[in-house]
């Protein structure tokens, strides 16, 4: 049973995005863990590192795949999860919370308008799994 | 519908690698029609996944001694040994319908093309089982022929096909080795921990195109057969056509990505290192 918290936005690329003020904490949604399966390793970007919309912040890699990780928003990346550095298992166990990957500061907050909220992003969900 | 074949090349693992590298992307980024390709390796090599500790798990000195190349790949998994094999890489964009947006169900998909393309020279591969449980880092091979993991193809109960892949944006790049024949001492020497009975324990889970058939094949007659199971199981059309400009100029710029010890050891001690730029 796939999980889709109602306080976070969505991107198509299955990144979700939690909002406080203008700093976008970001992590990989709990369809894109299910679909990766166990994650073996991350690879971060650099703090005060600049990201653009749309492109890879880092990459992730499971039993058989290296997926790049695709900013939602643009910014400065002000934090990463050192907590994973210990326990990798907490991006399967928990994305959504514990599992989170970074934080950034963002620079251009309309961008929040163009990704999904929980329902949106249910049904694109269901619209790939039935294509 | 329509896809793009890139006729059979022999490379160097630079090469090779820089070639799968700038097809893939230029297929992302203008939303192209999928590409499959297949290749042989101009000199052995040993590529490694993505992630792979380069120090940890490949023997650097017996690999330069043997004249054996090590390259990095851009795709996960293990660690390869390429010499006598045929190479099949398929680079797909978001428009590519075929394929979900799932690492498990694009690899069935494939390995349901490569299949049916070796049945038709005679060998019955089938895919392979989900691992029934989690295999901890310590216990994970270091060679990629070690283990079969869900949807790769085995005959016999032995792997034949080990394939890798990354992705980006919706799209997807998945390569993979055939192997004409396979060479379990030279395997064995050149990767992984040094255990006396490696190479048996890798001859009783490999299998080889030229040694499961009679009579042997040639790679030409593999690439035919392998691009029939593509065609017949996915109803799609190959047409034969050259790299763009933009494809060999990327791939003219990666080649020295890839050849660079910096690439090449790039794997970083912790997660919190940052990407470095091609």
């Amino acid at each position: 049973m796939k999980v889709f918290p109602e306080d976070l936005l969505y991107s198509r690329e299955h990144i979700w995005v939690r909002v406080d003020g203008d700093m976008a904490t970001l992590g990989i949604t709990d369809y894109a863990q299910e679909s990766l399966g166990e994650i073996l390793s991350i690879e971060f970007p650099e703090i005060d590192m600049y990201v653009e919309r749309d492109e890879a912040f880092g990459s992730i890699e499971s039993t058989k795949a290296v997926v790049d990780l695709i900013a939602s928003v643009s910014g400065t990346i002000v934090s990463v999860n050192e907590d994973i550095n210990d326990d990798i298992g907490i991006i399967n166990s928990d994305p959504h919370d514990t599992g989170w990957l970074v934080v950034i500061e963002m620079d251009d907050m309309e961008q929040l308008d163009d990704l999904l909220d929980a329902a949106g992003y249910h049904d694109y969900i269901m619209q790939q799994e039935a294509d | 519908m329509i896809w793009r074949l890139l006729h059979y090349r022999s490379g160097d693992a630079f090469e090779n690698m820089a070639l799968d590298e700038a097809v893939f992307r230029e297929t992302v980024w203008n939303n192209r029609p999928p590409t499959l390709r297949f290749y042989g390796w101009r000199n052995p090599a040993v590529s490694i996944g993505y992630f792979q500790d380069l120090d940890k798990e490949i023997h650097i000195d017996l690999c330069r001694a043997a004249g054996v190349d090590i390259v990095r790949r851009i795709t996960g998994g293990k660690a390869v040994y390429h010499c006598d094999e045929v190479t099949y890489a398929l680079a797909a964009g978001r428009c590519a319908s075929l394929f979900p947006d799932d690492i498990y169900r694009t690899y069935e998909i494939v390995s349901r093309c490569l299949a049916r393309g070796l049945y038709s020279l005679g060998i019955d591969a089938r895919l392979a089982a989900a691992p029934p449980g989690a295999v901890s880092r310590a216990q994970r091979p270091s060679c990629c022929f070690s283990v079969p993991f869900g949807s790769e193809l085995l005959v016999e109960g032995k792997k034949i096909c080990g394939s890798a892949q990354t992705r980006t944006h919706g799209g997807f790049l998945q390569h993979g080795s055939l192997l004409m024949r396979f060479d379990p001492e030279k395997n064995a020497a050149l990767m992984g921990p040094r255990d006396p009975d490696a190479a048996r324990t890798l001859q009783s889970r490999v299998a080889a195109v030229n040694q499961v058939l009679a009579a042997p094949v040639s790679v030409e007659a593999l690439c035919q057969a392998l691009q029939r199971g593509f065609v017949e199981e996915l109803g799609i059309r190959l047409v034969p056509e050259p790299l763009t400009p933009a494809e060999e100029s990327l791939a003219a710029r990666l080649v020295k990505k890839y050849a660079s010890e910096a690439w090449t050891r790039r794997r970083k001690k912790d997660a919190f290192a940052p990407a470095g730029p091609f």
